[in-house]
């Protein structure tokens, strides 16, 4: 039967009660209204999911719930502030990455994840990191593209 | 003609609400008191069922109700009514619903689904057109002859034929007589899936007054709506169909596909809106599928490499339902013909019912299965003629003058074959091939034309609704829907163009609502640019020459002597003699209040001009342009794995003019990504008695980031057409269209191996270099 987890999302406290058999996904979608994270498919193969916790990139729909307890959990919501767009939004927006936008999200957490890690991410890690974000739409070229502007822009706000 | 606006990379006006994810699609949707269904899939790919025990269901945690398709009397579909929106007696296909549990959850739903006990018995399957056609084959819908359909649409009865279209153009075997030499084949595409990565969903909701409200995953909200209405009873007015944000679509959004499920099984919970978002492996199996679609082909040509005559023939395996599947396979029989004139034509086309999931849309809709086969044909009869296969194909390429298979005459504004051909030629074929072959690969350059016809029906209208603010901002209400190909930035930028205004003083629609969008046929078929295009500028003449008439009466001068620039309306031999737009929006008022002239609001349609029903030839006209293009790659094969590697694709297509080059790049980029998925890793595959053998991502192979090509080159010749807005044409299905035979000629020049199916996987061309090494 139920247990409750203790974590923050976005920064902010949360107590949700959860099954056991509960995903990070259903929590998020169902349980704290955060719908941004997206559902593609039945397997952790579309990346559609992926949030960041504790600094990793995650696949929400394969990670349970009951392992949240003390986790720091970012999502798509937490990324921008306010009306003002996250680097890595803006550098995908910017080189056309964004089409029906069901992948975006997950592609900024991972993106976000790697690049907080490393800065210097290689051509090749990048590539690595995005071979698990399923698109459809845009042939990957506009998503490889923003994510090296995403990476210069990152730089850069570091100075 | 210079145009400001048209041409430039405006930004998408939709993309920061979708890079924060907070645009809603249908899985977001959370309604009061809302209920999740589940559904039950069959065992059996064709079975009679025998009973039902949906007890055990009954009495799990939070059930609401068990639903079955025993009682359930209606049949529905467009073109033919041969769809059932759950299993009766009969299941036929292996991703049918056979039941359903409404709970106040999904997961509970999820977990009672399981307790529902059937029993059946099987009966034989038919995964191919071919094994369907059998004399002996048991009949999947024995009642198909009388079901109700448009006209010109004939099951033939005893058999698994659910249609046979036949062009014929000129005497074929006259042309066969002419001819000096004859080729033939057969080429398949076989079953495979649009898959967008948002799957399918709908909430329907059955309202105390009688009237439905539908969301909806779909692209065609008034064909759901006049379906629903027509199977429910009621007045069309009175069935609301809301869409969310569509995360892809790529064609199997379109038609009524999984609407008249949900609605059957929220019928049992009136009052209560049920939702439905279906996992990975309905998405894959219970929606609609593509392709599945054989060609046997047969061309005669004089020795000169002059066309004489085509003959091929279709066979669909369309899947337990033809509904939406007919046309996709009349595309693929007229389009049979490529970007060629035969002057002697007989294409048959048969629709076949299999039991396997039905056939529906699927970017490019008929036209790369046939062309796939025309195109690698080509290569072949080069061959035989001992003929450079560019000069074979120059002597034969429609253009101004030239007549379809459909008997269209073509004008120099349907666009121009040969630039493109020529473009991609300069890019890869004018340079000597480097290499042949050196210690790890086989290189080869492949090379396919292309044509797409449209495909629409008569009264296949775009609508646009264009409204003054008062501050001389425009909003723009439209029911074509935004799948993610950026219909939105076109809108915004061909109204820009039409009222010389900003982009950023326009507001397009997001949601389409059929309470309040303008009516729209369906967004298929790359026309929204071109039809969408039309009614925008279409509205935008009416509501300056309606302001015009305003300004008319305040400034005291003829209409005919005003000029409009987006700002104000002047006389045009004196400026200084001026209104501001801002005056005219609500009409003008004078200081002392009185008030005349309209609100300028506007409303405009286009439809496929002279669009024409096929006549007993199977000829018609396709009421809308043509689109020619050209495509080619670059490839490695790797000796030791049989891998092919894209080095480098090239397209080039006639747009008439491009609109937004970075959106149009996007287009292409990813229309050819997806069919080199088609062409080397995607098929959905079926056992032999029809169960489902790579129903998840995992299994089917999706192609990624690292199957991308390494470099693509994109290439655009803009001669204008005639009624498209600003001279632009479609462009988001022809991306598909030679990518297949590029690469599959392409792998003849690597390694001399004439492969006539798809997916070539390496496992297959690996084979063949074990078989060439052994001879």
């Amino acid at each position: 039967m139920g247990q409750t987890v203790s974590f923050t999302v976005n920064g902010s406290r949360k107590s949700v009660e959860i099954e056991g058999w509960e995903k990070l996904i259903d929590v998020l979608r169902d349980k704290l209204n955060l719908t941004g994270t997206k559902r593609g498919c039945d397997d952790a193969s579309c990346g559609a999911c992926v949030v960041v916790v504790d600094g990793e990139a995650m696949r929400s729909c394969v990670y349970l719930a009951k392992k949240l307890e003390g986790k720091q959990v970012l999502t798509i919501e937490g990324m921008s502030n306010g009306t003002t767009l996250h680097p890595i939004q803006e550098a995908l927006i910017e080189a056309g990455a964004v089409q029906c936008g069901y992948c975006i999200p997950g592609i900024v957490m991972a993106l976000y994840a790697l690049l907080t890690k490393n800065i210097a991410a290689t051509e090749e890690d990048i590539l690595e990191e995005l071979a698990h974000h399923l698109c459809r739409c845009t042939g990957y070229e506009a998503i490889l593209e923003g994510a090296k502007l995403a990476q210069k822009k990152m730089a850069a706000a570091r100075g | 003609m210079e145009f400001k606006y048209v041409g430039k990379n405006i930004a998408r006006p939709d993309a920061a609400a979708k890079a924060t994810g907070r645009v809603q699609f249908i899985d977001d949707i959370r309604l009061p008191r809302m209920l999740h269904a589940a559904f039950l899939r069959p065992e059996y790919a064709h079975a009679m069922i025998v009973s039902i025990d949906t007890s055990e269901a009954e009495k799990c945690e939070g059930v609401v109700k068990v639903v079955t398709g025993k009682e359930c009397a209606f049949r529905y579909g467009e073109n033919m009514k041969d769809r059932l929106p759950m299993a009766v007696d009969r299941v036929r296909w292996i991703g049918e619903p056979v039941a359903a549990v409404i709970a106040e959850s999904a997961y509970q739903a999820q977990l009672a689904v399981k307790k529902i006990k059937v029993a059946y018995e099987p009966l034989p399957v038919y995964i191919d057109a071919r094994d369907a056609l059998k004399k002996d084959a048991v009949l999947i819908h024995e009642d198909a002859p009388n079901f109700v359909r448009l006209p010109g649409m004939e099951p033939v009865p005893g058999t698994n034929i659910a249609n046979r279209y036949t062009l014929k153009k000129g005497d074929v075997e006259k042309g066969f007589r002419e001819a000096e030499i004859v080729v033939e084949g057969e080429f398949n595409y076989p079953f495979s899936s649009c898959s967008a990565i948002e799957p399918h969903g709908a909430i329907v909701w059955f309202h105390e007054d009688k009237t439905i409200e539908v969301w909806s995953s779909s692209i065609c909200p008034f064909i759901v709506r006049e379906d629903m209405a027509s199977v429910w009873g009621l007045p069309v007015s009175d069935v609301r169909v809301h869409i969310p944000e569509l995360g892809g679509c790529f064609g199997y959004k379109s038609d009524v596909t999984i609407e008249q499920t949900v609605a059957w099984v929220a019928s049992f919970v009136p009052g209560r809106p049920v939702k439905w978002v279906a996992t990975r492996q309905e998405d894959l199996l219970s929606t609609l599928i593509g392709h599945g679609i054989r060609t046997m082909i047969k061309i005669g040509a004089k020795k000169d490499g002059t066309l004489t005559a085509l003959k091929t023939t279709l066979l669909h395996s369309t899947g337990a339902s033809m509904d939406t599947g007919i046309h996709v396979l009349i595309a693929s029989t007229h389009n049979s013909t490529g970007a060629y004139e035969f002057p002697n034509c007989h294409l048959e086309g048969l629709s076949v019912y299999t039991n396997t999931p039905p056939v529906g849309a699927y970017r490019g809709y008929g036209h790369q299965e046939s062309q796939f086969a025309m195109e690698r044909m080509m290569d072949i009869l080069a061959r035989k003629l001992g003929m450079d296969p560019f000069a074979l194909r120059e002597k034969n390429y429609l253009g101004p003058g030239r007549v379809t298979s459909l008997g269209e005459r073509l004008w120099e504004s349907n666009g121009d074959v040969r630039k493109c051909a020529k473009t991609v030629q300069k890019i890869v074929f004018d340079k000597k091939k480097k290499l042949s072959e050196d210690d790890n690969y086989y290189y080869g350059r492949g090379f396919a034309a292309l044509m797409k016809s449209p495909k629409g029906a008569s009264f296949s209208s775009k609508s646009c609704y264009l409204k003054f603010n008062s501050d001389g901002s425009v909003s723009i209400n439209m029911g074509g829907a935004e799948v993610g190909q950026g219909l939105r930035t076109v809108v915004r930028q061909v109204a820009a163009e039409a009222l010389k205004i900003s982009p950023e003083r326009i507001r397009v629609y997001t949601e389409i609502d059929t309470q309040f969008s303008p009516w729209e046929w369906q967004t298929i078929g790359s026309m929204f640019t071109i039809q969408g295009g039309r009614a925008i500028i279409r509205a935008a003449e009416k509501a300056i020459a309606q302001m015009k008439r305003t300004a008319a009466q305040v400034l005291r001068v003829d209409e005919d002597r005003l000029v409009y620039d987006g700002d104000s309306i002047y006389l045009n031999h004196d400026p200084s003699v001026r209104v501001a737009v801002t005056k005219l929006t609500r009409g003008y008022t004078y200081d002392d209040g009185v008030t005349v002239g309209d609100v300028v609001h506007t409303t405009a349609d286009a439809r496929l001009p002279r669009q024409s029903n096929p006549d007993a030839c199977g000829q018609g006209t396709m009421g809308i342009t043509y689109t020619f293009g050209a495509q080619a790659c670059e490839l490695r094969i790797e000796k030791a794995t049989g891998k092919i590697f894209i080095d480098h694709f090239v397209s080039c297509f006639d747009v008439g003019k491009v609109i937004n080059p970075r959106q149009i790049r996007g287009q292409v980029t990813g229309g050819v990504m997806m069919a080199i998925g088609s062409t080397l890793h995607e098929e959905l595959k079926f056992t032999p008695d029809g169960k489902a053998i790579n129903p998840h991502f995992s299994k089917y192979r999706f192609p990624t980031i690292l199957d991308a090509p390494k470099k693509q080159t994109i290439e655009f010749v803009e001669t204008p057409e005639h009624i498209g807005p600003f001279g632009a044409r479609g462009i988001g299905e022809h991306p598909v269209i030679g990518v297949a035979p590029a690469i599959l000629n392409a792998v003849y020049d690597a390694i001399g191996v004439d492969f006539c199916e798809i997916p070539l996987t390496k496992e297959k061309v690996l084979k063949a270099l074990e078989g060439k090494k052994a001879r």
